[in-house]
């Protein structure tokens, strides 16, 4: 028992499951106890809001230097009934299988099983409450959890996963185990924990009564759930089908190795890991990193190491050594805006006598320019102005398609936050209803990093990572394409941003809806209320390479030669990068944080080939427009 | 073709002229770079040299018409010819005694019109207002022009200067050896041979001078591993020079305004090839004048040791186009080489230092940043 005056911080699944390891943790004096779905769960950990975390296993395999406390796990030696893949027709002839995203542990294990069936259903994400919904004909899908306890007797077909991967493997699977990091956790600690899975396995006949009595199951089924088909046990057998699990899911490129995970007792063994070239080789192979093998890398590699690995890995994907560009307009619509993000020095607040919204002549003659100049795209993004409803945008997209052969890159995740808001719909119907308009692709722009607790620092008012990515997933689903930013050198550690590259990662995997990455550092213009660090072109290139290969899914990264000028922007072009990004007609923000760099697309061109790439022009979608040369 | 180069450097085995010609044309690049990084890192570790500067160009009036210049106007009272009463040339220094330079860095036009005297006094009164401040002064090229224009032998010339304060020589005028592109380029102002020539009698003379490379125009790889090769020659025979400094060609206003910069991938090779090739000079300079503040602080990575100075007020390459700034505080050559993950290091001319600044940044809250507006460092204050 602790007897140390700070509460240990205690993150859980708050699923039925769950319970028995949970249950008499939960006004326990020494403990604070924060339950959640699954993937929050992990992110707590990760982000370190809480000190251990019972959460699903491939989480741990994704941030790596994880250890799970011996004795103690959720898994199954057979079937489960809680992870379940349903469908009304039979599985081969599924087209499409919608993936409860809460849990990344059974997506993986899913995608395992239809490949062992030599299945490939296109995959499409949807949170927790909506993928049972999704339901019919030839689409299927994976449910977890609590819902998935019905779902079993309400379809035809089901195939219990964890059935399979014992059918497969005779291995029992582990869905989650009570992680901790190197240094967090003491002895008492793991004692506490232990002394509660006692407590709590006794308890599962009133747990299964209670939760009975609240859902209307029956109890006797609830009680058979928690003995007969969940085992808590985390011993030999289930740490060997948990290396099994992450041989296969790594085998697959849907895991890291996992060989930073370990299962130890605080202050055990710490995890064998690898050594720093050998996690270079692994990546520039493209192998699948750990969070802690990408801050290792971060910290330990030379910049060249990183370079060297990051063009091995651009070449293995762009083999032709061709490096694109696009020729587009970023046209800021207005400068309107209420969210005063601390680092911004383009904004102006409502009623401002410097606040603008471009009319449709000034508009007319930017898009007649952008045609004669033989650009394709335009870019348009602006402050969120609470006087342009959404109407303002339909009539405005439809006005521009109708007059102008270009794509329409519009509208960053906060804009459409804001209109969403604004019109009182929520952001998929914002969406459909912008794509009707003619919204083409969405800019990845406003991510800043994908942390809250950074983003709380430098832009309160901004919407929240998982806003941010939910409105990225919303797109993907109706086939919207968008990319994807980083702005890092504000208040965010190594640790950040690497946290963010693992959240575009897994949102990737998901959707692979995003076509690009670019990264920048914060533009620093006097009088701007954020100080800037670790900034410097030296940075910039390593963190650019890292970001190819950490986001082993994406296709495509882009130098950003708009923040670091062309110079750096070039040599960026061996770090990883395929792609040169835009010639820009104008840039409003950036610029008036003081970067005003200029290129057109003749010194792109000869810029691409001194570096030792061809050049081609593309489209939004990174389709060649011109012939590589 | 590279892997066959670096056992040659691990053998500690001398770089031909095919094997420059080959690191000019590799494309391994990041390859070279780094290789350039391990041999600047086994003679220097992880220092970057920096010094306090102040650059002073008496006159631009000048006789030869080189293609490449946008500094130079050719006769008195031509538009934009200026040159600088003694008073005005010390006051530069007189404005700046709160904090003086450790060198003064003087390179001029070949003005046809000023005595001899005019130069010795320019540098009696240097030492005059700073005794302790170090003057590196006059090119190969503006040393020849006294020879020739006053009638002395060049010993004699850098005797005179010797005297009157003389301290170092500056390594400019180089340009391009190769009599194929120099003919071309600056016919008119002292060959290869007398460029080198000065250098040797110098470096006998006990005085320490730098070498210079401009690169970037109507040159080969060919001729910039031959002008290479003629200064490591040079440096074999006596050991004199001190840094070698490649020069960006920049084409604003001048004779060569049709040819394109190089791109900054050129620059970072030139570097890394001159700090492979060279490998009897100490130093090599990523002179950040020419380079830009960013690049440079790239090319600390690629085989650079040294970022030169404050410089202070800066002319020939800002009337070329740089966008670099005229000049930079200390601090922000600091925050520099910090930015880049190197331990600064104030040297003075001859390279004995001064005061060794920690690798690691400044706490953030103090910190001194780019401006990319105005192209120059600014405090935060948070």
């Amino acid at each position: 028992m602790s007897s140390s005056e700070v509460p240990l911080r205690v993150a859980a699944v708050s699923y039925l499951n769950a319970r028995p390891l949970v249950e008499p943790l939960r006004d326990h004096p020494a403990v604070r106890l924060t339950c959640g779905l699954p993937r929050d769960v992990a992110r707590m950990l990760a982000e370190d809001e809480a000190d251990v975390a019972l959460m699903p296993v491939a989480a741990a395999a994704e941030q790596g230097d994880v250890r799970l406390l011996p004795g103690m796990a959720i898994g199954a030696r057979g079937p489960v009934r809680s992870v379940l893949l349903v469908s009304e027709r039979p599985v081969h002839e599924l087209d499409e299988v919608c993936l409860d995203l809460s849990s990344r542990t059974s997506l993986v294990l899913a995608r395992l099983i239809l490949a062992r069936y030599k299945l490939s259903p296109r995959l499409l994400g949807f949170p927790s409450s909506r993928a049972l919904a999704e339901v019919r004909g030839s689409r299927g899908a994976v449910v977890i959890g609590d819902p998935a306890l019905d779902a079993g007797a309400r379809f035809p077909c089901v195939i219990d996963l964890a059935g399979a991967w014992y059918a497969w493997t005779g291995l029992p699977f582990v869905f989650a185990a009570w992680c901790h990091r190197p240094g967090a956790l003491a002895p008492e600690h793991h004692r506490l924990l232990l002394d509660a899975k006692e407590v709590g396995l006794g308890m599962r006949r009133s747990l299964a009564e209670e939760h009975a009595r609240k859902t209307g199951r029956s109890a006797g089924e609830l009680e058979r759930y928690l003995t007969e088909h969940l085992s808590y046990a985390l011993g030999d057998d289930e740490e060997r089908g948990l290396r099994r699990f992450f041989d296969e899911g790594h085998a697959a490129g849907l895991l890291p190795r996992g060989d930073d995970v370990v299962v130890a007792a605080p202050r055990g063994p710490a995890p064998r890991g690898s050594t720093l070239d050998a996690v270079l080789a692994r990546a520039a192979e493209g192998e699948r990193l750990s969070g802690s093998d990408a801050e290792r890398l971060l910290a330990g590699a030379s910049v060249f190491e990183l370079g060297i690995a990051a063009d091995a890995s651009r070449r293995r994907r762009h083999p032709a050594g061709v490096v694109t560009y696009i020729v587009d307009r970023n046209v800021n619509y207005t400068n309107v805006c209420t969210t005063s993000c601390r680092f911004c020095a383009f904004y102006r607040p409502v009623g401002h006598a410097e606040g603008y919204v471009l009319d449709r002549e000034v508009l007319g003659r930017k898009l007649d320019e952008v045609v004669r100049a033989g650009g394709v795209q335009i870019l348009l993004q602006g402050g969120l102005n609470p006087e342009l409803g959404l109407d303002w945008y339909e009539d405005l997209f439809r006005w521009m398609k109708s007059g102008w052969p270009l794509g329409l890159h519009a509208l960053s995740p906060e804009e459409v936050l804001f209109i969403a808001r604004n019109a009182s719909l929520d952001v998929e119907r914002v969406l459909e209803r912008l794509h009707a308009a003619g919204l083409d692709s969405v800019p990845g722009g406003g991510a800043e990093i994908l942390v809250d607790r950074v983003r709380r620092r430098i832009a309160k008012a901004k919407c929240t990572s998982e806003e941010w990515l939910g409105v990225m997933r919303a797109a993907h689903h109706m086939g919207l394409r968008s990319s994807a930013t980083m702005m890092y050198g504000t208040v965010d550690t190594p640790r950040d941003r690497v946290l963010h590259l693992l959240k575009l990662r897994d949102l990737q995997d998901e959707t692979r809806g995003f076509t690009a990455f670019f990264c920048w550092d914060f533009q620093y213009e006097q009088g701007v209320r954020v100080a800037p660090k670790d900034t410097g072109t030296l940075v910039y290139l390593r963190t650019q390479a890292l970001a190819r290969l950490v986001l082993d899914n994406f296709d495509h990264v882009g130098a950003s030669w708009v923040t670091q000028g062309p110079a750096v922007g070039q040599v960026a072009l061996r770090f990883g990068a395929d792609d040169f990004g835009s010639v820009m007609f104008e840039e409003n923000v950036v610029s008036s944080a003081g970067t005003s760099f200029r290129m057109d697309a003749g010194t792109m061109e000869s810029r691409i080939h001194e570096a030792g790439f061809l050049a081609a022009r593309r489209d939004v979608r990174y389709t060649h427009l011109t012939e590589p040369a | 073709m590279l892997s066959e180069i670096v056992r040659k450097i691990d053998r500690g085995e001398r770089l031909d002229v095919a094997d420059g010609l080959a690191l000019f044309e590799t494309r391994d690049l990041l390859g070279l770079f780094a290789l350039a990084d391990r041999l600047k890192e086994a003679r220097h570790g992880d220092r970057v040299y920096f010094n306090r500067n102040l650059r002073v160009e008496v006159t631009n009036v000048c006789e030869a018409s080189c293609l490449f210049c946008s500094f130079a106007k050719l006769e008195e009272g031509h538009p934009g010819a200026r040159t600088l009463a003694l008073e005005e040339a010390w006051r530069e220094l007189e404005q700046r005694l709160d904090d003086p330079p450790t060198e003064i860095h003087i390179v001029n036009g070949l003005h046809p019109g000023l005595p001899f005297s005019y130069y010795e006094d320019l540098l009696r009164g240097f030492k005059r207002i700073a005794p302790e401040v170090h003057l590196k002064c006059f090119t190969a090229v503006e040393l020849h022009f006294f020879a020739r224009h006053y009638g002395m032998r060049h010993a004699e010339v850098l005797d005179r200067l010797v005297s009157a304060g003389l301290g170092s020589l500056p390594g400019g005028g180089a340009e391009i050896f190769h009599p194929e592109v120099r003919e071309r380029i600056c016919a008119d102002k002292a060959t290869a041979d007398e460029w080198l020539e000065v250098h040797r009698i110098a470096h006998r003379l006990g005085l320490r001078s730098n070498a210079t490379m401009l690169y970037g125009h109507i040159e080969t790889f060919a001729h910039r591993v031959d002008h290479l090769a003629r200064l490591r020659a040079l440096q074999d025979e006596t050991g004199g020079f001190q840094a070698f400094i490649p020069l960006a060609f920049h084409p604003d206003g001048n004779g060569m305004r049709n040819l394109p910069a190089p791109t900054a991938m050129d620059d970072l090779r030139t570097l890394a090839v001159s700090r492979l090739f060279l490998d009897s000079f100490d130093h090599v300079k990523a002179y950040w004048v020419s380079l830009g503040p960013d690049v440079a602080q790239i090319a600390l990575a690629c085989g650079a040791d040294d970022i030169d100075g404050t410089i202070v007020h800066e002319t020939i390459y800002s009337a070329a186009g740089s966008s670099s700034p005229s000049g930079l505080t200390k601090a922000e050559l600091v925050r520099l080489i910090q930015e880049a993950g190197r331990r600064p290091v104030e040297r003075d001319t001859l390279y004995r230092v001064l005061e060794e600044h920690p690798r690691v940044a400044v706490p953030e809250a103090s910190v001194k940043v780019r401006d990319r507006k105005a192209r120059r460092h600014l405090d935060v204050l948070v």
